[in-house]
């Protein structure tokens, strides 16, 4: 007995610590809602952490070519999430048209971006740290870095 | 001694389990997506907004509103290089627009007294540029149309200043910026038409009244 409660509390530290570890930065969510015959529903939910660790895994090319693609951009986009980390609860853009509700902002540290419309809804939520740590990884995949 | 290895034992499972629930528990308390928290009215350190808000008067009744800290334009800028635009500064063809030298009239402005420089009135337009408290005020209005529209525009002459301290045919939007930001609360620019509404101001509030 005393054998089986020290696996379960190793086990259980273990497997807290992971926990962690890969909700650290947070949690990406995804959501889209399209309401028409064959409309499309994505409800995505995953840990921030994954994502640079699964860019480690993408093939050097295909960054590359990405980073190539994104060359004019990149240093705008590294440029404004890393202002945006120092305003973690902000609404910076807000349109009201007819039925149609768009808002753009940050909340708790993370860039959401809320769609309504009568026909579809998009809800995003992506912690700034992620998306630093991606601008950056791309960055440094740019040709010519 | 077998309770007190049970006492034990059962301390370890509920540490285990209370382990096992930590992540959960953070996760719950985590906001949703859909988060109601409203963002605070003002932010800690004072930062300088510029706000944007254009109101349509159609039946729709489309509204924007754009908060932008000062502080992330002025950062931001220079990572834009596009077109004209390099490092944050402009490029303009001629500082000649229309055979008026804009360098040499700002400076004219800049020192001279406050009054009205210039002042058009006809049957399509009303056209008043005047300097006053060390603001440079443009007035437009269009009577030309079947639709009325009136503009104004109030900008400190330190920020016009800094605009024109770029080289030549070019205009500096970062120093600009960085001018505006030592200037109070102040509303920069409003348009009046029958179909829309613009201001454009500048204060320490991160959201629109």
């Amino acid at each position: 007995m005393m054998l089986l409660a020290k696996a379960a509390l190793g086990f259980t530290g273990t497997l807290a610590l992971a926990g962690a570890y890969t909700f650290h930065e947070g949690v990406i969510r995804v959501d889209v809602d399209e309401y028409r015959a064959g409309g499309t529903h994505v409800h995505m939910w995953m840990p921030a952490a994954a994502v640079p660790l699964a860019m480690h895994l993408v093939p050097q090319e295909h960054l590359r070519e990405a980073a190539e693609h994104s060359r004019e951009a990149l240093p705008i986009a590294h440029a404004i999430v890393k202002e945006l980390k120092k305003y973690p609860d902000v609404e910076l853009v807000e349109v009201v048209d007819g039925q149609q509700h768009i808002q753009i902002g940050t909340r708790h540290g993370k860039l959401q971006i809320d769609v309504e419309a009568p026909d579809q809804n998009v809800h995003l939520l992506l912690p700034l740290s992620t998306l630093e740590d991606v601008t950056r990884q791309l960055e440094a995949n740019a040709p010519g870095v | 001694m077998s309770s007190k290895r049970g006492f034990y034992t059962r301390t370890a499972l509920a540490a285990a389990t209370t382990l096992l629930l930590i992540p959960g528990l953070a996760l719950a308390q985590a906001p949703s997506a859909k988060t109601s928290s409203a963002p605070s009215t003002t932010s800690a350190k004072q930062d300088r907004w510029l706000h944007v808000r254009v109101i349509s008067s159609d039946a729709k009744g489309e509204t924007v509103r754009v908060n932008v800290p000062l502080e992330l334009a002025e950062k931001v800028l220079p990572a834009i290089n596009h077109d004209r635009l390099h490092g944050g500064k402009v490029k303009i063809d001629c500082a000649h627009v229309n055979d008026v030298d804009l360098r040499a009239m700002v400076e004219a402005i800049r020192t001279a007294k406050d009054g009205e420089y210039v002042t058009v009135q006809s049957n399509e337009n009303d056209i008043r540029v005047a300097k006053q408290d060390n603001h440079l005020i443009v007035h437009v209005l269009d009577k030309g149309k079947s639709k009325k529209s009136q503009v104004e525009i109030k900008v400190p002459m330190k920020v016009v200043d800094a605009l024109f301290s770029a080289g030549k045919d070019e205009l500096d939007l970062v120093a600009a910026l960085h001018a505006l930001s030592a200037a109070g609360d102040t509303e920069l620019v409003s348009v009046k038409g029958d179909d829309n509404t613009v201001r454009v101001w500048l204060d320490s509030k991160n959201v629109t009244d």
